[in-house]
């Protein structure tokens, strides 16, 4: 079917041009290390402190580091004037940003997965136990991120400003996987039961469809206005 | 059933009125050359033929579907080869054809898009990058696609340009290849003595008014405008 056929082309072609580029990934993930530096070096914590603190800086990192991938998703098409190929095309528009989605989702989370060790060494945290259920906040917060940055990512593109405006517009928007992403790590981190994270990973499910099924519709206003 | 037909075509920006009521059809097997000067509106047009721009007014049909309307459909049969190269960098000759057939939900076959390649005399340079191609090469690998995906409505803006002579030759001969398909070639240009190999008829589009001129005068060289 042309639909996932699409997808998978479109995803394939990003992943293939980030393996050979590294543009993206080494950008993203330096970035991140900075940040996570800046912040264990700033603060001298003992455990109970880094608990309390850790998960509003992974989280803070997480989406300042998702937001320069997803801005550089959509520059990446402007080269040799790809994006205007990409609307001649006959493809769904819900393909394209499926497509898009899918690249920016693995990228953002490839380098999260190589950051969190870091997290854990430079906070001095016990939580090889809990990493199960780590990796299922970071995918449903980084979903929701990637659904949302997708879409504005695509509506910025063509603007002078673009680098200022897409955390403009995106941030506000991504508070509540904010809120949801950081209580539902700290709950784990606490060792508290389902009764205390489940709700915020509910409120990030709940997102992650919400707003990926509407940027999933107006996909196609966007990318043709 | 006209290949290409524009009827009262109307662009403006602001208060710039680029294109007024401009008016034209282009049957199928008909090469149409259009020529004016800088800023005179010629990618305008193409660009709202390509449907990547709407007209303020007017309205235009490909092969019998409406340009607007119908988009998903008539970007099924059409083709544009631009200034932009609608290449991605990272990918190579090969992989970039396949990558648009397979948008189109075409299975490319590898040997023939080998010999699409030797057709326009890069087959050499079938594995390397886009990056380390030249603009010549790039334009050359244009054709290739086109070629591959044998469109039945061609719109080309400057297809001449960045082309040595033995790619002109080329050029030409897909375009003779494609108006004996049946293909509605629409083209803008300044080379005359190229153009006139082809096209069978002639415009000149000038402060967003289109006038036709009499094929002969292409070849005898009239001042145009």
């Amino acid at each position: 079917m042309n639909f996932f056929n699409a997808i998978r082309w479109i995803a394939w072609k990003d992943l293939i041009s980030e393996m050979r580029s590294r543009e993206n990934i080494s950008s993203m993930f330096f970035f991140a290390l900075i940040v996570i530096l800046i912040f264990s070096f700033s603060f001298s914590m003992d455990q109970q402190s880094a608990r309390e603190l850790m998960p509003g800086i992974m989280w803070v990192a997480f989406v300042f580091t998702g937001i320069i991938g997803l801005g550089k998703s959509f520059t990446a098409e402007l080269q040799n004037d790809c994006l205007e190929n990409l609307q001649m095309n006959p493809v769904p528009r819900g393909a394209i940003y499926l497509g898009k989605l899918a690249s920016n989702l693995l990228f953002i989370t490839v380098v999260e997965l190589i950051l969190f060790p870091l997290f854990v060494i430079f906070f001095n945290l016990d939580v090889f136990e809990k990493i199960p259920l780590f990796m299922l906040i970071l995918i449903a917060g980084t979903f929701g991120v990637s659904a949302v940055g997708t879409l504005f990512s695509a509506m910025t593109v063509q603007i002078r400003a673009r680098e200022v405006m897409l955390p403009i517009l995106l941030l506000p928007l991504i508070v509540p996987v904010m809120i949801g992403a950081v209580e539902a790590t700290g709950s784990v981190l606490r060792g508290e039961s389902f009764a205390f994270y489940g709700p915020w990973l509910e409120l990030l499910i709940v997102f992650d469809l919400i707003f990926t099924i509407v940027s999933f519709w107006v996909f196609d206003f966007i990318l043709d206005h | 059933m006209s290949g290409i037909h524009g009827i009262q075509i109307s662009k403006s920006y602001r208060h710039y009125q680029v294109l007024k009521e401009v008016s034209f059809e282009v049957a199928p097997g008909i090469c149409f050359a259009l020529f004016g000067p800088n800023g005179a509106g010629k990618t305008t047009l193409l660009k709202i033929l390509a449907t990547l721009q709407r007209p303020s007014s007017g309205r235009f049909e490909m092969m019998g579907h409406d340009g607007i309307r119908d988009r998903d459909r008539i970007r099924n049969f059409l083709v544009m080869i631009a200034h932009g190269s609608y290449l991605y960098s990272e990918l190579d000759a090969v992989e970039n054809i396949r990558f648009e057939l397979s948008l189109r939900g075409r299975t490319p076959d590898i040997q023939e898009i080998k010999g699409a390649l030797d057709r326009v005399g890069i087959g050499a340079f079938s594995d390397f990058k886009i990056r380390d191609f030249s603009e010549g090469m790039k334009k050359r690998l244009a054709i290739a696609k086109a070629l591959l995906i044998r469109p039945r409505v061609l719109l080309m803006d400057e297809p001449y340009s960045s082309l040595d002579e033995k790619g002109m030759t080329i050029m030409n001969q897909f375009i003779r290849d494609s108006t004996g398909q049946g293909a509605a070639v629409l083209m803008t240009t300044h080379n005359r003595a190229q153009s006139a190999e082809v096209a069978h008829q002639a415009g000149v589009l000038q402060q967003g008014v289109l006038r036709k001129f009499d094929i002969k005068d292409l070849a005898a060289g009239h001042e145009l405008f």
